[in-house]
């Protein structure tokens, strides 16, 4: 594989895309819930308090971060001729997905470890 | 990219070897060979095949990065063999590992089939199709419009930036970046009289849309040409095709008017 920031861009907008699209058929599952009244939609809901689903959230949170701030990049590389500092956007995008991962991951881990009600 | 850490005089060169005739799958053979200064991954290709294995085949011609055939995977990177000096290339071990430019059918060894990578350039109709009336004179370019071609012409089609491209490992029909770099040059090139249907041939299903930015090509190149640039320019361009051909016939009318044609037979005996 020819190793690069532009594929390691590429591989991950796509695989982050279908984490997306698979979390949202999950999302539409739990939230759809509504119609069938209070009891359904908090079991459903409550599925997704255990430890395990809420790390998972945390990478959901990252996928989520990753596809928005690669997805600006891309619309800047359309409008910019970035070529100078083409790797330095994608570091500046990925650091920033990372930064903000941590930042909002740290309470969503407190709270799989019970530390955070 | 030098590699200051490696201070042998002798390297080891891994190169990978298919034969067709004999071999079910490559396989990679190593060599020594003596480390002199300034020698360069191609003088080493041709050390090995003059003195240790005559049977290793790899596309070669000017030795000075100007007639494109010796491009190959170095370290997992495209380049050309003859420009780039083997110490550059060499790991801890003074290591370096060859093999042919991928996503193409492998003739032989380093020797890959290259009829696909032809046959988009090709397509692109890579040559100049002038308006009907042309001036006498030579068909003037002011240097703002020389400019806006972005030295394309330089490209040698070593084939290393389409080699390099992962939308092609994905997509074979992909046209890819050397032939829209060669559209690009007759796009923007004034005496070119048909902008409008180039624009709508690279536009189609298989062209510029199809790019990613992944910028493989430009790292790839080694004449430091810039694909992906030619390519974002050709989509905007794609989608105002008929307002830049109406551009186009009006900048050859001036041509013609500014430099005398021939309008009547010559005189005189």
């Amino acid at each position: 594989m020819y190793k690069s920031t532009g594929f390691v861009s590429f591989f991950l907008r796509r695989f982050t895309g279908l984490v997306l699209v698979l979390y949202l058929g999950v999302h539409m599952w739990v939230i759809g819930a509504a119609t069938k009244g209070a009891e359904t939609f908090n079991t459903r809901l409550e599925l997704f308090e255990s430890p395990v689903l809420k790390i998972l959230e945390i990478l959901l949170l990252a996928a989520v971060l990753y596809h928005g701030f690669d997805g600006i990049r891309l619309i800047i590389v359309h409008y910019f001729d970035v070529t100078d500092y083409r790797k330095s956007l994608f570091y500046a995008a990925f650091a920033t997905s990372a930064l903000l991962t941590i930042v909002g991951g740290i309470p969503l881990l407190l709270y799989a470890l019970g530390m955070w009600s | 990219m030098a590699n200051r850490s490696f201070q042998g005089n002798s390297a080891t060169i891994r190169v990978q070897r298919f034969n067709p005739d004999v071999d079910e799958k490559a396989y990679f053979d190593e060599f020594s060979i003596h480390l002199e200064p300034g020698t360069t991954i191609l003088d080493a290709l041709r050390e090995i095949k003059s003195e240790q294995d005559g049977s290793l085949t790899y596309r070669r011609s000017c030795r000075h990065a100007i007639c494109g055939s010796c491009a190959m995977n170095i370290n997992g990177k495209n380049m050309l063999a003859c420009n780039q000096p083997l110490k550059d290339h060499l790991d801890r071990r003074g290591r370096i590992t060859i093999r042919p430019l991928p996503y193409q059918p492998i003739i032989k060894d380093l020797v890959v089939d290259r009829s696909v990578f032809w046959e988009q350039y090709q397509r692109v109709k890579p040559w100049l199709i002038p308006p009907q009336d042309v001036p006498e004179k030579e068909f003037r370019m002011s240097p703002e419009e020389v400019e806006a071609l972005k030295d394309a012409e330089k490209c040698i089609m070593c084939g290393a930036c389409y080699a390099s491209c992962q939308v092609i490992g994905l997509n074979r029909r992909y046209i890819g970046p050397h032939a829209l770099l060669k559209a690009f040059q007759k796009i923007l090139d004034p005496r070119d009289s048909v902008p409008g249907e180039r624009l709508a041939e690279v536009a189609g299903d298989d062209g510029v849309f199809r790019c990613h930015t992944i910028f493989n090509c430009i790292d790839a190149c080694p004449k430091e040409l810039n694909p992906t640039q030619a390519i974002e320019t050709l989509r905007k361009l794609a989608q105002k095709r008929q307002a830049f051909e109406a551009m186009r016939r009006e900048r050859q009318k001036s041509l013609i008017v500014s430099t005398p044609t021939r309008t009547a037979e010559p005189s005189g005996d």
